[in-house]
């Protein structure tokens, strides 16, 4: 700093300090780190949402198949009028709406369960509940596949040899299949965001209606589930969503048995007619991106003005209740729910794994060929090892995108920053496979020289734009957990922007990072319906492979798949609780 | 040479003035205190001192130095500026042990180790936490996070120490003890001490000079005893306590050596008291009288100037320490603070009255 004798002017020192490079000029201004950094992110998000959603309109009105000469007109939106796809968008939404509601009870009564009673071992019982929503739904659709299967699937087999009945109970080739696998899902999904309503809520509340006089179950009526209706109202458009993106339980368990959503009516115009339809496929992709958009409205709708001021994030020990003997039941239908879900299916992958055959289960069928067959498969290799590239390359990427993101449109007053939130979360609006087409399109208008399409690229750009809502929501309550104190503290103590971020920001925030990132990796892991699209030979991930050997009739080598697959689920998963648990729960 | 000087410097947010062309300068050594009711633009203040906050218009030096001058688009970032802060959060940083976090100014300016583990551990003694130097931040109480917080802003030897509200986090017995400690810390060490509250008592008793503000505005800069007993102006006077107003009408006005004027007035009543400034004869001013400076007349002493009343006793009211009495007189309810052995029944009719350097006349 200059030296400043009393009788210097101002001015002077204005100077003296201006060439010391703290002046800022109008160009340099608005050359500035922030705004280059802005329009970049703005030019990132826009060709990851914004660019494939154009591209997506403008190939709808197209005629011919990505990257050919072709006319437009509007006969892809003709030929989406009619009566089957009327009955596809029932199906759609009747399906979703079908999962979402039984899926919601069940989820708030297993929260209330782990947050708000004494059942025994509750922490380890919330582990297990959430393990399903980590498991790849493409194989627990496959463990279904066999375990239900009207012919020769294993809980038939059981049900007939106890019961000597020679019909088979279950066929999971119906409408109940489909919605029984969707809520193996969406019960997880909604049980995560449930449980933390039920614990952060002030306990006084609830105490001062006991105090008037209400009966604990009036309480609960009253004052409980009225002070969580917008979270619940929230949670519910949000699976609603998901269900109607949802391409696993309604390929698998739908088509066969004629039925068909949205998303399989995309698929199949694409990979199941003589000629891809893409002009139809486009039509109605973009056909979905409006019930979505619609959708979205309503939900901001139904919550707009409504706040959450009951749920404060302070560490409030909420009220347990005490259940008696009752809460052996509790626990036990912890542990039923932990049993269908995930002991079931991963026990028919590890069944289907030794014998010879699925469905002929006898002593002299065991085998290990499957091991071996897959271990010699060189597909199989190559799509593990471009699913680990993508997985670590994709996660790190959509994490990377998802801090700065966050960042800037939480942390910082910066212009744009509206924009860059509103760009981060439009992915969030379109299914994997509307994204699929639209990049599709998209890297068919690219100039000639980019060649993105047919390349592992592709599916990475198609994953970190699918990951980055998630990815930005991670981050932005990280942040919001950490006082903007934290950080001008350190600036006024002599740290420059980016000291403060690397000791301070990222120094706090990290665990959460991680966290999000192996979230992210799981998402990678387990996409289908955009990388069913996007994948070309040399570039298959593990979720095609499975799903080709599985229309290949390969059921067992699917199932050793499977099962590595399991494994790294569980180790991922692992590792995330022992950072969540030592990390961030200490701040 | 002033430590800090703001020249009509002024904070919009939006078109709301948060801060409205406040000025001020601090001398080098000297502890102030920004006072005023929550929402007056103390923080914002301090913050644009800090650099956190962009000033909207005016300019800012420290040490001598321009830091900040809207005029010219010129600005220096906090991290430059040399300041040590102490936040209403204490901004604790959790990752942190408790030498790390005091270390941290000196990391950041590559002192060598030796230096840095010389001055953190002065620092801690010097608020008495160096045992605590191994504890991980978060497995701090208030009291000592606070102290954490000071050592840490002192650490470097700043030019100035801001402190935004340091104590309002404590519990009242604390923050009396913790408030008098700092303030011979402050005095021993000589450094120049910019102190935001909102707590009269804080202020009084802890500051060189208080700058009262309202509303964004400031009101009036002057020594604790000053603002209490000679206030510019209704509003500051009825920031401390609740004093009592009497209106009255200008007869007479002397200047005084001092500088004050001295007043005749008539407000069906009679008496004399003083002023900041010069009320024209005929005018109306209001007087205030602080009830713990007004007495019950008795027996035969005698008293010089001043002004009395007469009156039926309302309410009266014990309060342990003292006892309020409400009086109903000519001039309007009176509330007064007497001893509390001495008790005046409801309905006694009895006199009193306040001595002449302790009624104070601010304009109408
Ligand atoms: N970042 C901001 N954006 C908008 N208004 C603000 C912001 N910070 C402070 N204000 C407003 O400025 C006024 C002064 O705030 P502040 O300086 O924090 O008051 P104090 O510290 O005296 O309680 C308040 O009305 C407050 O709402
Ligand atoms: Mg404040």
């Amino acid at each position: 700093m200059t030296d400043n004798t009393a009788g210097a002017l101002p001015g002077r020192n204005i100077a003296a300090l201006g060439s010391a490079s703290a002046v800022q000029t109008w160009p340099s201004r608005y050359l500035s780190g922030k705004n280059v950094l802005v329009a970049t992110l703005i030019v990132i998000l826009g060709f990851l949402a914004v660019y494939p959603l154009a591209m997506l309109f403008y190939g709808s009105l197209h005629s011919t198949p990505p990257g050919m000469a072709g006319e437009f007109n509007l006969n892809g939106y003709r030929s989406i009028m009619n009566w089957t796809n009327f009955v596809v968008l029932l199906n759609t939404i009747g399906i979703s709406l079908a999962k979402t509601i039984p899926s919601l009870a069940l989820a708030v009564l297993l929260a209330w369960i782990i947050a708000r009673t004494d059942t025994p071992w509750r922490d380890k019982l919330e582990v297990l509940i959430t393990l399903p929503f980590f498991i790849p739904p493409i194989l627990t659709a496959m463990a279904w596949g066999m375990l239900g299967n009207p012919q020769v699937g294993l809980l038939n087999q059981v049900w007939k040899w106890m019961t000597g009945a020679t019909v088979s109970p279950i066929n999971v080739y119906s409408y109940g299949g489909i919605i029984w696998h969707m809520m193996q899902y969406s019960t997880p999904f909604l049980f995560l965001f449930i449980v933390d309503i039920f614990r952060a809520m002030d306990p006084s509340l609830e105490e001062s209606s006991r105090m008037c006089g209400a009966s604990r179950w009036r309480t609960f009526r009253n004052i409980t589930l009225i002070l969580m209706l917008p979270a619940l109202t929230n949670s519910f458009i949000l699976s609603l969503i998901r269900g109607i993106e949802s391409f696993e339980s309604p390929l698998f368990f739908g088509t066969p048995a004629k039925i068909e959503v949205i998303t399989t009516e995309i698929y199949n115009s694409i990979n199941h007619r003589a000629t891809p339809d893409y002009q139809y496929a486009t039509a109605l992709s973009f056909a979905i991106m409006v019930l979505m958009f619609v959708l979205v409205v309503w939900q901001w709708w139904l919550l707009k003005g409504r706040t959450f001021t009951t749920v404060t994030g302070k560490g409030y020990s909420p009220n347990i209740m005490k259940l008696g003997p009752w809460k052996w039941v509790t626990f036990g239908f912890c542990i039923l729910f932990f049993i269908v879900t995930v002991v079931l299916p991963v026990g028919q992958l590890i069944i289907g794994s030794f014998f010879k055959f699925f469905g002929f289960y006898s002593w002299d069928m065991l085998t290990t060929e499957h091991y071996v067959a897959v271990a010699n498969n060189a597909e199989v290799w190559r799509a593990f090892f471009n699913t680990m590239l993508l997985g670590l390359l994709g996660a790190t990427a959509v994490m990377t995108l998802g801090s700065i993101v966050a960042y800037v449109s939480i942390r910082t007053k910066w212009r744009g920053r509206r924009l860059i939130d509103a760009l981060a979360w439009l992915p969030w609006m379109m299914p994997g496979m509307v994204l699929g087409i639209g990049f599709l399109w998209a890297f068919a208008m690219l100039p000639g020289p980019i060649p993105i399409y047919g390349t592992i690229w592709a599916l990475m750009l198609a994953y970190v734009a699918l990951g980055t809502p998630i990815s930005v929501r991670v981050m932005s309550s990280a942040y919001a957990q950490l006082a903007y104190d934290l950080e001008e503290c350190s600036r006024v103590h002599g740290a420059t922007f980016f000291q403060t971020m690397w000791r301070i920001l990222i120094a706090l925030a990290w665990p959460s990072f991680a966290v999000g990132w192996v979230l992210a990796f799981f998402g990678i892991m387990r996409e289908l319906s955009a990388s069913i699209l996007l994948y070309s030979v040399g570039s298959e991930v593990l979720s095609v492979v499975l799903l080709r050997l599985w229309s290949n009739g390969l059921a067992e080598q699917v199932s050793v798949i499977g099962l590595m697959m399991m494994l790294l689920v569980i180790l991922f998963r692992w590792v995330q609780l022992k950072l969540i648990k030592s990390r961030i729960s200490t701040l | 040479m002033a430590a800090i000087v703001l020249e009509s410097i002024s904070k919009y947010f939006g078109t709301a003035a948060a801060v409205d062309n406040a000025n001020l300068e601090v001398e080098t050594g000297e502890f102030v205190t920004l006072l005023g009711p929550s929402g007056c633009g103390k923080t914002t203040t301090l913050r644009m001192v800090a650099g956190l906050e962009q000033n909207s218009t005016g300019r800012i030096s420290i040490g001598g130095e321009v830091v900040s001058d809207a005029a010219q688009g010129f600005f220096i970032p906090p991290e430059r500026r040399q300041l040590g802060m102490v936040f209403q959060s204490y901004a604790i940083w959790p990752h942190m042990t408790v030498f790390d976090n005091v270390a941290y100014p000196l990391r950041i300016r590559r002192k060598s180790s030796q230096e840095i583990k010389d001055r953190v551990t002065n620092a801690l003694r010097l608020v008495e936490m160096e045992r605590f130097a191994d504890r991980p931040a978060p497995a701090l109480s208030g009291g000592q996070q606070q102290r954490v917080a000071i050592a840490r802003a002192l650490v470097f030897e700043p030019r100035v120490l801001l402190l935004d509200e340091p104590l309002s986090n404590l519990d009242a017995r604390l923050r009396t003890q913790t408030g008098d400690e700092f303030r011979q810390l402050q005095k021993r060490l000589g450094i120049t001490s910019l102190y935001v509250t909102h707590d009269q008592g804080e202020a009084m008793a802890l500051s060189d000079r208080v700058v009262v503000m309202s509303l964004g505005k400031i009101l009036q800069v002057g020594s604790p005893e000053d603002i209490y007993r000679r206030p510019h102006s209704r509003e500051v006077a009825a920031f401390f306590g609740s004093p009592n107003f009497l209106e009255a009408e200008v007869k007479d006005c002397r200047r005084e050596e001092n500088g004050s004027y001295r007043l005749d007035l008539d407000g069906g009543w009679k008496g004399l008291c003083h002023a900041s400034g010069e009320l024209a004869p005929g005018s109306k001013a209001l007087v205030m009288v602080r009830p713990e400076n007004m007495y019950l007349k008795s027996g035969d002493r005698v008293y010089g100037g001043g002004m009395s009343w007469n009156g039926i006793v309302k309410e009266s009211i014990f309060r342990g320490a003292n006892r309020s009495v409400s009086i109903d007189t000519a001039a309007g309810l009176l509330h007064i603070e007497l001893n509390a052995l001495s008790n005046p029944r409801p309905g006694e009719n009895i006199e009193i009255f306040a001595a002449e350097n302790s009624a104070w006349a601010v304009p109408a």
